[in-house]
C-alpha cells in the first residue's frame, strides 16, 4: 500500500481527488486507476474504509462501530474491483430473528414464506433501481432545445414512495410477522410505517452486507493496486474553484492539490457546506442542500462479552429484533421528531463475533446493539453523561428480557448516540444513511441537484455516497458511476 | 316500473348533487333529485344550537366554490351573499405567538415580523410561488379538459411535489414553529398527514380556489353554508328540478349493462337512463351498484376504511372573551398550532386509536360576522378537530368536548365559564347523517377517471379532488354525462 504523508502530496498534480476513503470512494479510486488517471483518496481518519473500518473499544473487543452493515456490494462491482482477489470473502446473507421473551419468530432468506418473498421483490426492486441509475448515468435525459421533454419512465419501486411501510408488512402474515418486517425494514431509523411512503424504507434495508475484517483492507487493496494513492489523516476543507471550475482542493493543514476533478463521498450538506464558501454556491443549488433533510435516528452499543450469549448457533448468526411490536415504530418516531428518546427504542442485536470470531478474544464475545429512533438533538438540551448513562441502562435491561444473563457478562458497553456518530464518521446529523429516507429524497430527488448524477452543479465535481439514489441502494455502485463520469468527462475535455 | 320516466336521476342533495341537477335542467332535462334525509345542502347545513343559537355543521366555511357555479346558475340572484369575502388564516400558539395571515402580502409580513423576521423576509417569494404555482395548475382541477399542458417548469415542479411533504416544504422556507403549523394544517384533509408525500400539493390546490373573486381564501356567506345548499336548491326548483326528500335510494338499477334508473326504498322504481351519485366511489359501487356490476378488484382497491377522521364541536357561547394578548379579528379563520411535530404525533396517536394528547383544531366564530346567529350579544364558535379516531367511545367524546373547550380557554381566558351549551359530532356521527367522506384525496386523476364509473351511464357528481363543498365535480359530471352522446 502506497500510502503518502501530507508533505508528500504537496504540490502534486492529479487528475482526479477522491475526498473518503469508504467503500464508494475507494472503488471510484480503483477505477479512475485503472482509467489511467492519476487518482489521490483523501481521508481524514487514520485508517482507510469509512464506516467499514474496525475499531477495538475495548482490549481486544473490535467492532465496526458505526453500523454493522453496509448496502449490498453487486456482483458487479466485487467483480469489477477483484475483491476476491484481495482476500475477500463475505459471509452469507443473514436471517433474522425478533425474539420476545416467550416465543421467536424467523425470516430465513432462503426458506419460503411472504416476509421472505417480500424481502426478495424488495432485493429485485433495488438492483432494478441500480441498474436504471446506471443508465441514467451513461446516458444523461434527453432534453430537446424546443417541444417538450420526454415523460421520464418511472423508477423501479416508485410505487413505493406512495405507500404505507405498514400495508406491506401487514401481506407478511400474524402480529408477530408484521413486527418482524417492520423491525428489519426500520433498522435505526425513525419513520411511523402508517405514513405513505414510508415503505421506501423497505428499498435500503439495513444488514445486507456484513462489516467483516479484511473488507476495508480488500477495497483499500484494490484501490492502492490499480495505482491510487492513499493520503489518510488528510481532512479536506475546501475545493477552490477557478473560473467556476474545481481548480484544487485544500486541506485542513493547509496544504493544497491540484486536480481536475473532484469526488467527494461525503454526505451532501457536508459537501456543498464545508467545501464551499456559502456565497460561492448558486442560489438554487445552495437551496437544495439547506432542504436536505440528514438527522440521524441511530445509535449504536458495542459490547464486549465475558461469554458468548447462550443462544442456538444459528441464532447466533442472525440479526436479533428484540421484542419489536407494530405499535411501538410510531410513537418511537413521533417521540424522536420531538427531540426525546423513545421509552422503548426499536433495537436490533447483533453476535458479530459469532460471524467474525476475529473480532474477540477466544471464549469471548461481541454484541453490538442498533437503537432506533434516538434524537441527534434532544429538545431539552444535550446528551449528558446521565442521559447516555440511562439510555444504556435501558438498552441492557431490554437485552437481559430476552437473553438472560447478559447484563452479568458485560465486561465493558460503549454507547454511541448520533452526535457520537456525526463526529466520527463525519455524516451530517449522524445520519449513517446519507439523508432521510422519504420520497421527496429518493430516485430522481436524492440528492436531486438539477444534474445528471453523479455530476453536479460545479464544474468538476461528482458526488458518490449515501445521499445519491445509488450509493443508498448498493455499496460501490455510485462511487464506480462517479468514476465513470469523471473518466468520460477529463477524456471528452467536458467542463461540466 | 313507474309511468314517469326522467332523463337523469340524482342521488344525493349535497352541493354536488344540487348542482348536477341544476345543470342538468338547463340543458333541458328532466331530472328526479331523490335525498334519502328531509332536508337539502348535505355537508352544507345549520343546526340549531340551543334557544336561538345556529351553528354550521359539516362545513364552516366554503372556500371551493367554483365561481362559474355561482355565475352560471346566478347563485346571487337565489339568495347567496357573502358577508366576509376573505376570511384571515389566524395561527394561534401558546403565549400569546400568533402568525395572522390575510390577504395583502405586505400586512402579513408585518404580522409574521413578530414571530420570525427570516420568515417574514421569506413570505412573498413563498406566496408567489405558491399562487402561481397554484394558477398554472388551476385548469387541470377546473376543467375537465384542461386547454393546453402544463408548462414545463410547471409540469416538473408538479411532478416534484407529488413526493414532497407539506412538513419538508414549509421546512424548507420558514423557521417559525406556528406559521409552518398554521400553514400545514389545510395539508391534513381527509387522513393526510402533513409528513406524508403529496401533502404539500394540498396546499397548492387549496391555493389555487377562489372565492368571491379571491384566490386562496375562505369566505361566510350570509347564513352560513347551508345558504348556498338554500341557494342551489332554490335555483334547482327554478330549473324544474323535480326534488324529493326521504326517497332513500336502494340501489341502482341495470339494462344491458347500463344503468337504467334507481329503485327507492319505498319500492318505486324510477326509469332514467342517468344516474348520478353524490356518494362516494365506494358506497356508490358496493352499495347502490348491483353486486358484480364491476369487478371485483375495483371494489377491493376501494375497501379501504378510514383509521381516522375529523370531529365538530359546536358551541353557544354566553360571551365571547377576547384573545390573550393577541390582535386578531374576530372572523377569522383559526388554527391552534404549536409545532409541526405534534401534528405529527396527533396522527400517529389517531391512528392508534388514542386521542392525541396536543390536539390539533380549526375554529371559527360565525356570529362575528354574522350577530344575528346567536341572540343579542351572544355567540357561536364552530370547531373542526382532525385527527381524531374514526372509531371514538363515548369516553372519548366526552373526553374531547372538554379538552376543546379547555384549549380555546387557554387562548381566550374565561371562555370555558361563558359556554351555554355545546355538542360534539364524532367521525362515526359525522358519516351516518352525511356518508362516509371515502378518504378520497384524489389530486392527480383527471376528472374522466375521477366522474365516470366502470358502469356506463352511472356517474359520480360529488368526486373533488379534495373533500370540499364546490359544485365543480356536479357541473363537470352533468357535462361529461351530456356531451357523452347519451
Amino acid at each position: 500500500m502506497r500510502a503518502l504523508s501530507c508533505a508528500e502530496g504537496r504540490g502534486l498534480r492529479y487528475d482526479a481527488c477522491v475526498i473518503g476513503a469508504g467503500a464508494d470512494g475507494l472503488s471510484a479510486a480503483a477505477m479512475l486507476a485503472r482509467a489511467g488517471l492519476k487518482t489521490v483518496v483523501v481521508e481524514r481518519g487514520e485508517q482507510p474504509g469509512g464506516r467499514c473500518a474496525l475499531r477495538e473499544f475495548h482490549p481486544g473487543f473490535r467492532a465496526a462501530p458505526f453500523t454493522d452493515s453496509i448496502a449490498a456490494i453487486p456482483p458487479c462491482v466485487f467483480r469489477a474491483l477483484d475483491l476476491a482477489r484481495h482476500g475477500l470473502v463475505l459471509p452469507p446473507p443473514q436471517a433474522s430473528l425478533s425474539m420476545w421473551p416467550d416465543r421467536a419468530h424467523w425470516i430465513r432468506p432462503h426458506r419460503p414464506s411472504p416476509a421472505a418473498a417480500l424481502a426478495q421483490e424488495m432485493s429485485r426492486l433495488s438492483d432494478a433501481a441500480i441498474a436504471r441509475g446506471r443508465d441514467d448515468a451513461a446516458a444523461p435525459p434527453h432534453r430537446p432545445l424546443f417541444g417538450r421533454a420526454p415523460a421520464a419512465a418511472p423508477w423501479p419501486g416508485e410505487d413505493l414512495l406512495a405507500q404505507p411501510l405498514a400495508e406491506r408488512a401487514r401481506a407478511a402474515g400474524d402480529t408477530d410477522a408484521m413486527a418482524h418486517v417492520l423491525a428489519a425494514a426500520l433498522e435505526g431509523h425513525a419513520i411511523d410505517p402508517d405514513l405513505r411512503g414510508s415503505a421506501a424504507a423497505l428499498l435500503a434495508p439495513a444488514a445486507r452486507c456484513l462489516i467483516v475484517p479484511g473488507l476495508a483492507e480488500a477495497l483499500a487493496a484494490a484501490a492502492t493496486g490499480a495505482g491510487a494513492e492513499l493520503m489518510a489523516g488528510a481532512e479536506a476543507t475546501e475545493v477552490r474553484l477557478l473560473k467556476d471550475r474545481v481548480a484544487a482542493l485544500v486541506l485542513a493543514d493547509g496544504g493544497a492539490i491540484e486536480t481536475r476533478a473532484v469526488l467527494s463521498t461525503l454526505d451532501l450538506k457536508r459537501t456543498f457546506l464545508t467545501l464551499f464558501a456559502w456565497d460561492a454556491l448558486p442560489k438554487p443549488l445552495a437551496g437544495r442542500v439547506q432542504a436536505f433533510r440528514m438527522e440521524g435516528a441511530c445509535a449504536r452499543l458495542l459490547i464486549a462479552l465475558d461469554r458468548p450469549p447462550a443462544l442456538a448457533p444459528e441464532a447466533m448468526r442472525a440479526g436479533i429484533r428484540v421484542a419489536p411490536d407494530a405499535r411501538v415504530f410510531a410513537d418511537a418516531a413521533a417521540a424522536w421528531r420531538a427531540g426525546m428518546a423513545p421509552e422503548r427504542p426499536p433495537m436490533t442485536l447483533r453476535v458479530v463475533s459469532a460471524v467474525a470470531p476475529a473480532l474477540a478474544p477466544a471464549g469471548k464475545a461481541v454484541l453490538t446493539a442498533t437503537l432506533g429512533a434516538i434524537p441527534h438533538r434532544l429538545f431539552d438540551g444535550a446528551w449528558t453523561n446521565e442521559r447516555r448513562e440511562k439510555l444504556r441502562d435501558t438498552a441492557l435491561a431490554m437485552i437481559d428480557a430476552v437473553l438472560p444473563g447478559t447484563r452479568d457478562a458485560v465486561l465493558a458497553a460503549e454507547l454511541l448516540v448520533p452526535a457520537d456518530i456525526e463526529e466520527g464518521l463525519g455524516a451530517t446529523g449522524g445520519d449513517v444513511w446519507g439523508g432521510e429516507i422519504a420520497a421527496d429524497q429518493m430516485f430522481a430527488m436524492r440528492p436531486g441537484l438539477g444534474a445528471a448524477a453523479p455530476r453536479t452543479p460545479v464544474g468538476g465535481l461528482y458526488l458518490a455516497g449515501g445521499s445519491t439514489a445509488s450509493g443508498l441502494l448498493g455499496a460501490g455502485v455510485s462511487g464506480t458511476l462517479a468514476a465513470e463520469a469523471i473518466a468520460a468527462d477529463l477524456k471528452n475535455g467536458r467542463r461540466g | 316500473m313507474s309511468a314517469r320516466a326522467f332523463d337523469a336521476v340524482v342521488v344525493g342533495a349535497g352541493v354536488g348533487g344540487l348542482t348536477a341537477a341544476c345543470y342538468l335542467a338547463r340543458s333541458g332535462r328532466k331530472v328526479l333529485l331523490a335525498e334519502a334525509r328531509n332536508r337539502l345542502g348535505g355537508r352544507c347545513e345549520s343546526i340549531a344550537l340551543g334557544e336561538g343559537f345556529t351553528a354550521p355543521l359539516g362545513a364552516h366555511e366554503l372556500h371551493a366554490l367554483d365561481p362559474r357555479v355561482a355565475r352560471e346558475l346566478k347563485l346571487a340572484r337565489h339568495g347567496l351573499k357573502f358577508v366576509v369575502r376573505g376570511m384571515a388564516l389566524a395561527g394561534l400558539g401558546h403565549g400569546g405567538r400568533h402568525a395572522l395571515i390575510v390577504r395583502d402580502v405586505r400586512d402579513t409580513v408585518r404580522n409574521i415580523a413578530s414571530l420570525s423576521r427570516a420568515d417574514a423576509d421569506a413570505w412573498p417569494a413563498f406566496h408567489a410561488e405558491l399562487f402561481a404555482l397554484a394558477r398554472a395548475l388551476r385548469p387541470r382541477w377546473w376543467e375537465a379538459r384542461p386547454p393546453k399542458p402544463l408548462a414545463r417548469r410547471h409540469q416538473e415542479v408538479f411532478e416534484a411535489l407529488r413526493h414532497v411533504s407539506a412538513a419538508a416544504w414549509l421546512d424548507s422556507r420558514f423557521e417559525s414553529d406556528v406559521l409552518k403549523a398554521t400553514l400545514a394544517f389545510d395539508a391534513t384533509v381527509a387522513g393526510y398527514s402533513p409528513y406524508e408525500p403529496g401533502s404539500a400539493l394540498l396546499l397548492v390546490w387549496r391555493a389555487a380556489q377562489e372565492m368571491c373573486g379571491l384566490q386562496g381564501v375562505s369566505a361566510w356567506p350570509m347564513g352560513g353554508p347551508a345558504a348556498l345548499a338554500a341557494a342551489l336548491a332554490d335555483a334547482a326548483k327554478a330549473q324544474g328540478v323535480e326534488i324529493r326528500t326521504g326517497a332513500a335510494v336502494e340501489h341502482v338499477l341495470m339494462q344491458d349493462e347500463a344503468a337504467a334508473g334507481v329503485a327507492l326504498a319505498s319500492g318505486e322504481s324510477i326509469a332514467a337512463p342517468l344516474v348520478f351519485s353524490s356518494l362516494s366511489r365506494r358506497a356508490t359501487l358496493g352499495r347502490l351498484a348491483p353486486a358484480g356490476a364491476c369487478g371485483f378488484e375495483t371494489l377491493a382497491a376501494l375497501a379501504h376504511e378510514p383509521v381516522t377522521g375529523e370531529a365538530r364541536i359546536v358551541l353557544a357561547l354566553k360571551s365571547l372573551p377576547p384573545f390573550n394578548g393577541m390582535a386578531v379579528p374576530a372572523t377569522a379563520r383559526f388554527v391552534l398550532a404549536e409545532r409541526l411535530e405534534s401534528q405529527a404525533a396527533a396522527w400517529s396517536a389517531a391512528h392508534a386509536g388514542r386521542l392525541p394528547d396536543e390536539l390539533t383544531l380549526e375554529f371559527v366564530i360565525p356570529t362575528a360576522a354574522e350577530a344575528s346567529l346567536a341572540p343579542h350579544g351572544q355567540h357561536v364558535a364552530s370547531v373542526l378537530v382532525r385527527p381524531v379516531p374514526a372509531a371514538m367511545s363515548a369516553a372519548m367524546k366526552t373526553q374531547l368536548t372538554a379538552r376543546v373547550t379547555a384549549a380555546l380557554d387557554a387562548q381566550m381566558s374565561g371562555l370555558a365559564g361563558s359556554v351555554a351549551s355545546a355538542e360534539t359530532f364524532t367521525p362515526a356521527e359525522l358519516a351516518a347523517r352525511y356518508g362516509h367522506p371515502g378518504n378520497a384525496v384524489d389530486i392527480h386523476s383527471n376528472w374522466n377517471q375521477r366522474i365516470m364509473t366502470t358502469i356506463p351511464g352511472l356517474y359520480l357528481c360529488g368526486a373533488e379532488p379534495v373533500p370540499a363543498p364546490s359544485g365543480r365535480a356536479g357541473r363537470i359530471a352533468a357535462a361529461l354525462a351530456l356531451g357523452g352522446g347519451k
